[in-house]
């Protein structure tokens, strides 16, 4: 049982890593522009897509061709939030609406250029195995938990110390009180929105060796990573981290003890009864005047 | 210089004129009448990659019935054609198709079909105008049991897939045997069905169920374990098979495995590599490097076509293509859907996938195989034992 339940929680963490990145990234956003983007899901396709382009047509080097997913990516997020989110500013409504168009114009823009068929992306990662005991994973498996823990710590040190971390904080706090002290808000919002989507496109250049790459492959990280924010505190970058980990794990360790297809309503159910009894979430703040 | 657009245009029109009539003229004449079969398929959408396989099996039935001489009916000659739709496994789009092809297009007989939730929709269609509908692909069960006298199908369906397999596997003594399925009809239908046919001391296996779009099998790999089972059958098609198969293997468990049909090709074994697939069997409509003489033929055509190995969906569809040729040649008609019916359902044909013959529900029995994968990459057949053989003839 102790080996199963070790099994589950290292599975667990690996998939709440992804579910890590996807919340991270939409918590960024949502901080200092107040705008849920549902297109998230689809850059973290598309993060999969251009890293198996780049590995096949430009390198065949992983890191490289991870790099430039996620350099691609922070181009795409910058085109984006000037295109599509910033004329929209102030409409939140409409930057909803457009979020929505932006997957269905993202993903059939993937299948016309790559095909509805999975891409297969196969790194030496995958085929590195890593015993733990008697269990066995691939390294790729466990460098994604690995990677996601460092990337946190960095994002984390970078939020809290740095000149820019702390001026992104202030403006997901108060965007009016931040112009008034002379924060280049504007600057503030067009890298928060590349810094998001550079970890969809990380994301999905992850994910894609270990499994396949395919058209709706950052649907389920999408709902997961909301579910995560939403567990750890809408806004909250350690709740992302906290929620989506904790999403992972849950649904992972309750298919020892329930079958396998009420996963996904175990770790929601979780996340109900959480929001029951602390409706801001685990790291979440109560603000006066909200419900 | 300056061109006139209005002389232009009169120029194209001039031509499309001229052009006109010896179309219709061509149309006309006895020496090169054109006849469309119709086909629904899926060439884009989830299922275009075993689309592909059928039509290249239709594709080469066709250029065979025309490179001999086309089909003949009472002194007329017709060269075969396709009419073909893309349902992308969508069964309104397959409805819709289906109603064109009998009222716009007016073809003879329509063949085809991957999905079996489409074939669902387009076989009431099929009814409603009296056109017969042959199917090469789906495996539903239930398709025909709706006592649709219009409807055949050549391909075995999971029942008789499934008989095959669990004879094979009863014989083998594995106990407890798990299972890792779609979380659809297809699958929990699969696992069930299975289930009880297979001796009763198989079933303390674990049973897992994944969505749609779900490719980590971590915990299924786990349940695997812990139930100790001897082996575990997957149910799901090529892509979520080879995850499966690779989760499997690389946490390290060495249960036997036990796949479908869509894991026995030289496709399914670039998706992964032999060492992983070592051990592991599957049913099989189609072993396409079997030392028997149909297949063997089939296949050098087949390869020399598309310059790779036969496909059981091709072979199918080759197969259900001039069973349809066969039966509007012995019905003398390309109009009477009707008539084509009746000798669709007296028919005894020599396919490549076997003789094929439909019973009083429209279903063909052909030979079901189980093979499995060697070491070296490659097959060999273990069932039915009238056709057992080593490494490389699977």
């Amino acid at each position: 049982m102790g080996e199963a339940l070790l099994e589950q929680v290292i599975n667990g963490l690996m998939m709440g890593s992804l579910y890590v990145l996807v919340a991270l990234g939409m918590v960024l956003i949502y901080g200092v522009m107040h705008v849920v983007n549902f297109a998230h899901g689809v850059l973290f396709t598309l993060g999969g897509y251009v890293g198996v382009f780049c590995y096949q047509h430009l390198a065949p080097s992983y890191p490289l061709a991870l790099l430039l997913s996620i350099a691609s990516l922070a181009v795409l997020g910058l085109a984006i939030e000037r295109l599509v989110f910033h004329p929209l500013d102030g409409n939140l409504r409409n930057q909803v609406i457009a979020s929505l168009g932006l997957i269905l114009f993202l993903e059939n823009l993937i299948i016309a250029v790559w095909g509805a068929t999975a891409l297969q992306w196969k790194v030496a990662s995958t085929e590195h195995l890593v015993s733990i005991g008697s269990l066995q994973f691939s390294a790729h498996h466990l460098g994604i938990i690995v990677i996601t823990l460092a990337l946190v710590a960095v994002l984390g040190v970078f939020l809290k110390y740095s000149r820019f971390g702390t001026a992104i904080r202030a403006t997901s706090q108060s965007r009016e009180a931040a112009i008034v002290v002379g924060i280049p808000v504007r600057r503030v919002q067009r890298s928060s929105f590349a810094i998001g989507c550079m970890l969809a496109g990380l994301g999905g250049g992850l994910v894609g060796p270990l499994f396949l790459v395919f058209p709706q492959m950052g649907d389920v990280p999408l709902v997961k990573g909301l579910a995560g924010i939403l567990l750890g505190g809408m806004g909250s970058v350690p709740g992302a981290v906290v929620g989506g980990m904790l999403l992972g794990v849950t649904e992972s360790v309750s298919t020892l003890f329930l079958p396998t297809d009420y996963r996904d309503s175990i770790a929601f159910m979780v996340m109900v009864l959480i929001l029951l009894f602390r409706p801001q979430g685990l790291f979440g703040q109560r603000i006066r005047g909200e419900d | 210089m300056k061109r006139s657009p209005m002389l232009f245009s009169c120029a194209l029109l001039g031509l499309a004129a001229l052009a006109w009539p010896m179309r219709e003229v061509q149309a006309q004449s006895p020496s090169s009448a054109r006849l469309q079969i119709g086909v629904l398929t899926s060439l884009t959408g989830s299922m275009a990659a075993p689309g592909v396989f059928q039509m290249n099996g239709f594709r080469l039935a066709v250029e065979e019935v025309n490179a001999s001489g086309g089909l003949t009916i009472a002194g007329r000659s017709y060269s075969l054609e396709l009419k073909v739709y893309d349902t992308r496994a969508n069964p309104s789009e397959g409805a819709s198709a289906m109603q064109r092809l009998a009222t716009v297009d007016k073809v003879p007989v329509v063949l085809g079909e991957l999905s079996s939730g489409v074939a669902a929709a387009i076989a009431p269609i099929a009814q409603d105008y009296s056109l017969p509908l042959v199917l090469t692909v789906p495996t539903g069960p239930n398709l025909t049991e709706q006592n649709n006298p219009f409807l055949f199908r050549v391909n075995a369906h999971n029942n008789q897939l499934n008989q095959a397999l669990a004879d094979f596997v009863s014989r083998q003594g594995w106990a407890p045997i798990s299972f890792i399925a779609w979380n659809n009809d297809a699958g929990r239908g699969g696992v069930t069905g299975m289930r009880q046919l297979l001796p009763a001391a198989t079933k303390d296996g674990y049973v897992g169920y994944f969505n749609v779009g779900e490719l980590d099998f971590s915990s299924h790999v786990s349940n695997v374990r812990n139930s100790r089972a001897q082996a575990v059958m997957l149910f799901m098609d090529e892509e979520p098979g080879s995850l499966a198969i690779r989760q499997i293997r690389d946490a390290g468990l060495k249960t036997q495995i036990v796949g479908t049909l869509a894991m026995g090709s030289d496709r399914f074994l670039k998706r992964l590599d032999a060492q992983r697939l070592d051990g592991m069997v599957q049913y099989n409509a189609f072993p396409p490097n079997a030392d028997v003489p149909r297949i063997r033929n089939f296949s050098q055509r087949y390869k020399a076509k598309y310059g790779e190995e036969a496909h059981g969906f091709a072979a199918q569809s080759y197969d259900g293509l001039m069973v349809a040729v066969a039966a509007m040649r012995a019905a003398g008609t390309v109009n009477n859907g009707k008539a084509i019916r009746d000798a669709l359902a007296r028919i005894r044909h020599q396919g490549v996938i076997g003789d094929i013959q439909f019973d009083a529900k429209g279903q063909a029995h052909p030979s079901v195989y189980v093979t499995q994968w060697c070491a070296d990459g490659t097959r060999r057949i273990l069932y039915p034992d009238s056709v057992k053989a080593g490494c490389g003839a699977g």
